[in-house]
């Protein structure tokens, strides 16, 4: 928190700051009321405001600190995948409704497609990505066959990797809860389930390296 | 959606102060805002975005006499998990918490934005019906269209029924919201966050243009106090409730000494019913008296084409909140 242009009267209180928020240029132009409320200290600060153009922003996914062109209207679910080409998370529904898009923000599972990228912005977040082929959740899809169109795989992995690191052990009960905000219109919750359990068994952390 | 300024303010006084501009919409988790911005139903110019002051405005806190404040921005999640709300007097609100959507709204979905939710119906949220409540059209399309999900309690020219889990309990409980506008905080009962006459194109809630709820607030709860949510519908997650009902009653000695009733899902409004209510008063929990006060809940009711179900559904509902609000 020593970089020159944040506010020296105390920390963030948003968890955004400029410097996590937007880089190079952009700052200048954009977040002027942001530098002038640094400089002069005490003037009354003024509320930050973005858009409705296209700037850039800092997301914080998979452990990386990424750079990425968005307007104020562009959903996390599209930043990750037009912007990063993290196309892991999927636009099914599109409406909060199937789970399809589910991604971790600091570890909870959210519907990215009902999330505006700006909100992410100073969050830790975590994408399907980050699960290498060698992961044992990954594996235990794999070796159940948790899957059939696979479309909605990588909500269920992701729903599947909250439920395993909040409940180590869960109950088939806490999985079903844990993942009844995502459809599969094939019907694998079985599978899935049984994939779960096998992780859980193998006594190794899921989630936790080997992707990108 | 159509292009936005997206506003960051400091302080509640910053907010309050953006969210008086004109075309301007506050947010919190804004699940349901970016829903309707996608359909295009709202395009405010602005958007003041109420995420960063979850410091203040998020949390549950309990004072001496027992008054549990919860900011508006506590997430559904924290409201279900949150130790200072395991007791059987607030039963009903966790359980409507914990029920309510998919774990990934609940991590997000925020209490105020629960409440403060716009109707379900179909045709009002679809751009293309030219529909009374909307100002898109002349008659009320539900009324003779596919209303399987819509009111039989309490309507008059639109049948949009009110889709919040958490008010029917904070309504039985008593609850009271405070709001700011510019620099007035104000508090009132919730249950003048609805409006008394919800005909078509009269808003969800009576908040003025530029107000915020900040918190919700339970007053303290006599000894004996329990109550319960309960809820039917189609879908075991995901889904809307087709009929609610949040009870509370006070215990004593096995007597029932005060009582409250509050349907959700099957009017315009969340609908307290007290003489429903009354009915319980002096008498001892039994299925038979609660069969009665089911009817009574629904007495005057005026069913739909397709909604008739509700009747039926929705007395079992009213009988399975008393049950589990009695049962020892």
């Amino acid at each position: 928190m020593t970089a020159p242009h944040d506010p020296p009267d105390g920390p963030r209180r948003s968890g955004f700051s400029r410097r996590s928020f937007l880089k190079g240029s952009a700052a200048a132009s954009v977040a002027g009321a942001g530098l002038v409320a640094a400089t002069e200290p005490l003037a009354p600060r003024k509320p930050e405001t973005y858009g409705p153009g296209e700037h850039e922003i800092k997301l914080r996914v998979n452990g990386q600190d990424r750079l990425v062109k968005v307007e104020t209207r562009t959903t996390l679910l599209d930043a990750l995948r037009d912007g990063l080409d993290l196309t892991g998370a999927k636009k099914i529904c599109d409406r909060g409704s199937c789970g399809g898009c589910t991604v971790l923000v600091e570890g909870e599972t959210v519907n990215s497609c009902l999330m505006l990228a700006m909100d992410a912005v100073g969050h830790d977040l975590q994408t399907v990505e980050s699960l290498g082929e060698n992961d044992p959740l990954i594996e235990s899809f794999v070796h159940c066959d948790a899957l059939q169109c696979g479309f909605c795989t990588p909500g269920m992995v992701m729903s599947s990797l909250a439920c395993l690191n909040h409940r180590g052990q869960p109950t088939k009960t806490q999985m079903a809860h844990d993942l009844s905000g995502n459809l599969c219109r094939c019907g694998t919750y079985g599978r899935v389930m049984e994939a779960i359990e096998r992780t859980a068994k193998s006594g190794k952390p899921a989630g936790k390296a080997g992707g990108r | 959606m159509k292009p936005f300024t997206y506003v960051v303010p400091h302080s509640l006084a910053e907010a309050a102060e953006a969210a008086a501009q004109p075309d301007t919409i506050v947010k919190g988790a804004g699940i349901d805002l970016v829903d309707r911005m996608k359909e295009r139903l709202v395009t405010p110019a602005q958007i003041v975005n109420l995420l960063p002051l979850a410091k203040d405005l998020a949390g549950v806190s309990v004072a001496g006499n027992g008054e549990v404040t919860i900011g508006a921005a506590t997430t559904l999640t924290q409201l279900e998990q949150n130790a200072a709300l395991a007791n059987p007097a607030l039963a009903g609100l966790r359980t409507a918490a914990a029920v309510t959507a998919t774990p990934q709204v609940r991590t997000r979905g925020t209490v105020a934005g629960n409440i403060l939710q716009f109707t379900r119906c179909w045709y009002v949220r679809s751009e293309a019906h030219k529909c009374l409540h909307g100002g898109r059209g002349p008659t009320c399309l539900a009324m003779t269209g596919d209303n399987r999900y819509h009111a039989v309690l309490g309507w008059q020219d639109c049948v949009r029924v009110h889709p919040s889990n958490l008010a029917p309990p904070l309504l039985a409980l008593g609850a009271e919201f405070t709001t700011v506008l510019g620099d007035k905080q104000q508090r009132r009962p919730l249950a003048e966050l609805f409006p008394k006459d919800p005909r078509a194109g009269v808003p969800e809630h009576t908040l003025q243009p530029g107000e915020i709820v900040i918190a919700v607030h339970v007053p303290p709860q006599p000894q004996g106090t329990r109550s319960s949510y309960a809820e039917s519908r189609e879908r075991e997650s995901s889904d809307w409730a087709t009929t609610a009902c949040a009870a509370r009653v006070v215990l004593d000695g096995g007597v029932i000494t005060a009582a409250d009733l509050v349907l959700g899902a099957v009017s315009p409004i969340p609908r307290p019913r007290p003489d429903a209510a009354k009915a319980l008063l002096g008498k001892q929990p039994d299925d038979g008296l609660f069969r009665k006060v089911a009817d009574l809940a629904y007495q005057g009711a005026a069913p739909l084409s397709h909604n008739a179900y509700k009747l039926t559904v929705g007395k079992a509902t009213v009988r399975e909140a008393l049950h589990l609000a009695t049962q020892a």
